[in-house]
């Protein structure tokens, strides 16, 4: 594994708790790794399995979804869905061999800035010492 | 199995007025075939049969039924639509019944307790000539083949097919008439397709995949066959947004199948029929059964047992595990 390897990750963060407490990491000015590319969207339960799958095919080299903490979700029981779904789906990636690394999540609240510099950290350090992402990329044909 | 039994109740059935037609199986045209049928009036119930070749899950035909839209002034068509089913079938049905794809008013559900069904690639390997008036019938624990005029005792471990060494439930769970007497539950069989894989380390499971779904032509035969992949709009057929590309590559397949897979999680009943219409010969039973007994060990969930339950997906718990959330 090269030293200099940068990977590429993709966050999906709920708008009321994590994307609140990445920002909150921000203006506090603590510093977190820049690999993560935050998607903000409005509930961890709006995210499909498959943005996760696709991220993976198209450029990612890991995926991290983030929402609010069992119980806090803005919208009652959206974390949830949440939980229930990417557990499972987490389940079947590493069963058909993508590595568990890759793919994270993580209950991160409004207040919680520090928890999320030690959530990207971790993420980043997984996914870092997985590698880069071959797997089933889908590649750009050179004609 | 009384085939007489089965016929008389058929024929009782298809005779009602509000009754569409019978799904059912009849002999098929040649050697071991066996074919749905479609049975409209009382004189077809003859050529019904329930033998261990009637692998096939009807539950299929139940939601692909077409609906063209109806000229001005005409009823749709309400009646009811009766089928036969097998253990793993009747949990198919029990499954569409959750979810609200069919009302349970609009089917007759002919339960036919099955004591396990064969693997039609494994008698033909072992007896390949092909004969006409080919039968085979349960005897006891074991089959007997009835080729042109002589039996054969064929037995069991031998041909039986992979779902039904490890099936669990053997008698419909849902039914309106059931046929014979209920079957004991056998004693199942380890998983070991499963098991062998989860023994294997995450780069020995890639590898092993990547072969398998390197292979896939994309026929969709699998989706199309399962009984519980009904959306009228499915995410392969969707063109915006384009979640799987039609390119037949490695890339587009492996995500065809994790979609595929994880589009059943929860809601599979592990009748086996997309392993067994796989035309090159992908496992994909392994990933399914793999993903029932996550939710079956992690969450305490089985689907196709209770009609009046929730589906795995539209559901949770408060306290479903969490141990991979950092």
């Amino acid at each position: 594994m090269s030293e200099d390897f940068e990977p590429n990750i993709v966050a999906f963060l709920c708008n009321w708790c994590s994307y609140a407490g990445a920002d909150l990491a921000g203006t506090s000015r603590i510093h977190y790794p820049a690999n993560i590319k935050v998607i903000r969207v409005m509930c961890s339960g709006r995210v499909n399995p498959l943005y996760v799958m696709n991220a993976l095919q198209q450029g990612a080299d890991g995926v991290l979804v983030s929402g609010c903490h069992p119980g806090d979700c803005h919208y009652m029981e959206g974390n949830y869905y949440a939980r229930r779904r990417l557990g499972i789906f987490k389940d079947l990636l590493e069963f058909v061999g993508v590595d568990p690394r890759r793919f994270h999540m993580s209950w991160v609240s409004a207040s919680e800035g520090h928890k999320w510099k030690e959530v990207v950290e971790k993420t980043v350090e997984d996914v870092r010492a997985a590698g880069p992402f071959e797997g089933f990329r889908r590649r750009q044909i050179d004609w | 199995m009384d085939l007489e039994q089965l016929r008389k109740t058929a024929a009782e059935v298809v005779a009602k007025d509000d009754v569409k037609y019978l799904i059912g199986w009849k002999k098929g045209t040649y050697g071991y075939r066996v074919s749905p049928v479609f049975i409209e009036n009382e004189a077809d119930t003859e050529d019904l049969i329930f033998s261990p070749l009637c692998t096939a899950n009807l539950v299929t035909y139940l939601t692909l039924v077409e609906k063209p839209p109806l000229p001005r002034g005409q009823k749709p068509d309400t009646r009811k639509v009766a089928l036969m089913v097998k253990g793993c079938d009747s949990r198919a049905v029990a499954q569409i019944l959750v979810e609200k794809g069919i009302e349970r008013e609009q089917i007759i559900v002919i339960g036919c307790p099955c004591p396990g069904v064969i693997d039609v690639n494994l008698l033909v390997a072992k007896y390949p000539e092909v004969a006409e008036n080919t039968e085979l019938k349960w005897s006891g624990e074991d089959f007997v083949l009835i080729r042109g005029g002589e039996e054969i005792p064929v037995k069991r471990e031998e041909v039986l097919a992979e779902k039904c060494r490890l099936c669990r439930y053997p008698n419909p769970v849902v039914s309106d008439i059931m046929i014979g007497e209920p079957v004991k539950p056998w004693q199942t069989e380890e998983d070991t397709g499963v098991s062998e894989l989860e023994g294997k380390n995450v780069a020995e499971r890639w590898e092993y995949w990547e072969e398998q779904f390197a292979r896939c032509i994309r026929c969709y035969s699998c989706r199309n066959v399962c009984p519980l992949c009904y959306c009228e709009d499915c995410i392969l057929d969707r063109l915006n947004p384009t979640w799987i590309n039609r390119a037949v590559n490695f890339s587009e397949n492996t995500a065809f199948h994790i979609a595929r897979a994880f589009h059943l999680a929860g809601r599979c009943v592990e009748c086996g029929e997309c392993e067994r219409v796989c035309p090159v010969k992908i496992p994909l039973g392994r990933l399914n059964r793999k993903l029932a007994r996550e939710v079956r060990d992690n969450y305490g969930f089985e689907p196709g047992l209770d009609p009046d339950g929730k589906p795995f997906q539209a559901s949770y718990k408060p306290d479903d595990p969490e141990d991979f959330i950092l």
